[in-house]
């Protein structure tokens, strides 16, 4: 199946996965982890282990990239 | 799929549980996480009365994270009598960048009839962030001097305000990134200040007299939820990366741990888990011993701010002193 994967704010990728494929394997396509943006189908977020069932997901990135925007600056040194 | 606790739709799966939940019971989840860790650290004192208040000021960046926190803090002690609450935004100087997520905070604040309080490096530093960045006399990451000034505007204001406790939104990402950093540095003294300074249940902490206690009650939320909650609560958050963002180091941990989550799902649960109890045990080691050599050291006032220190002048002058030389 293909599937038009539109990273918001940036590109879209057309990524074809087996049947059996899930949002996760989407996601790993396009090299982007879990755990940094949200699948959005039809505007609504699904779990990434979910089967895809759709040719056109959102992928809303939800995390700063490699920097310390923390509130307080970082406690580290 | 369906969530674990109803038949609605499922919006989140977590790996490190393997839970799938639907909206409701996904944001009820994060609320519960964040009410059991201000009970398990006590971060709320018995002795709060509504005639002698606890003060607690939120450091609000109007990013995701501390949008979250505060918007969590409002629901869960917005009418209670014992606690007065009260927003901190700190204004950078970076064009563009900030004016956004101030007003993120200015609309949360009205929303939620919170007291908000903003202060910029400009008024209180006379330096902008972006001619900091510009100038960088001292050849640092502009992270390294933006750090020093906020910490010390955010402990001052805090201060200025009454605050019996400066909260803040770091995330499980934030502090696991953070532990794993200061344990690849070698840096076991850094550990034991940040058990005392803020990771430590209030009853296992040292008493600080000289800085206002830290709290971080999103701490056991991961990034990726505390962000799907402001977007399923539509709250306003802005989130956009900083234009000066340059923390390298960071950024290689930052891929590293989330590699290492999906491969073993958990990981930053046992990182957190694990280093709580080591800090604890470093800061029992280290505590009066702040040199490492036997030596305490004494903190008294830099002798142009005021802020706390433990030289004669302290960093956040030194650093404004270099740029201001360029």
């Amino acid at each position: 199946m293909d599937v038009t994967v539109e990273v918001v704010g940036e590109e879209r990728h057309e990524v074809s996965v087996g049947s059996e494929g899930t949002y996760a394997d989407l996601l790993a396509a396009v090299d982007l982890s879990p755990h940094e943006v949200s699948v959005l189908v039809d505007g609504r977020p699904v779990p990434e282990d979910q089967r895809v069932e759709t040719d056109h997901v959102k992928v809303l990135r939800l995390i700063k990239g490699g920097s310390a925007s923390s509130p307080d600056g970082s406690e580290s040194r | 799929m369906e969530c674990d606790k109803c038949d609605r739709d499922a919006v989140m799966h977590a790996g490190y549980s393997g839970a799938h939940l639907c909206e409701d019971h996904f944001c009820a989840s994060v609320d519960k996480r964040v009410r059991r860790r201000i009970r398990e650290d006590s971060m709320l004192p018995a002795d709060a009365t509504p005639e002698d208040p606890e003060t607690w000021v939120i450091g609000l960046s109007g990013g995701k994270d501390s949008v979250v926190l505060t918007h969590i803090l409002d629901e869960t002690f917005g009418r209670d009598p014992r606690i007065e609450m009260i927003a901190l935004t700190i204004h950078e100087g970076i064009e563009g960048y900030r004016d956004k997520s101030v007003d993120a905070c200015v609309e949360l604040a009205e929303k939620l009839e919170m007291r908000h309080e903003l202060v910029t490096y400009e008024d209180e530093l006379g330096v902008k962030m972006d001619d900091v960045a510009e100038k960088d006399p001292m050849d640092m990451a502009p992270c390294a001097y933006c750090g020093v000034f906020r910490r010390d505007l955010l402990e001052n204001f805090a201060d200025e305000f009454g605050a019996d406790k400066l909260l803040t939104g770091h995330n499980l990402d934030d502090e696991a990134e953070t532990a794993l950093m200061n344990f690849l540095e070698g840096d076991v003294k850094q550990v034991a200040k940040h058990f005392d300074a803020s990771i430590g249940g209030f009853d296992d902490r040292n008493e600080q007299d000289d800085f206002i206690p830290r709290a971080k009650p999103l701490r056991d939320v991961p990034e990726k939820e505390v962000a799907l909650y402001a977007h399923l609560k539509d709250l306003p958050a802005h989130i956009t990366e900083c234009p000066h963002a340059s923390e390298a180091f960071r950024g290689e941990i930052q891929q590293l741990m989330l590699k290492l989550e999906e491969n073993h799902p958990g990981t930053r649960h046992s990182i957190m888990a694990g280093y709580e109890e080591l800090a604890q045990l470093a800061a029992e080691r280290y505590r009066g011993d702040k040199d490492g050599d036997g030596e305490g050291v004494d903190l008294n006032e830099c002798e142009r701010c005021g802020s706390t220190t433990a030289r004669d002048v302290c960093r956040k002058c030194r650093l404004i002193e270099a740029i201001e030389a360029v």
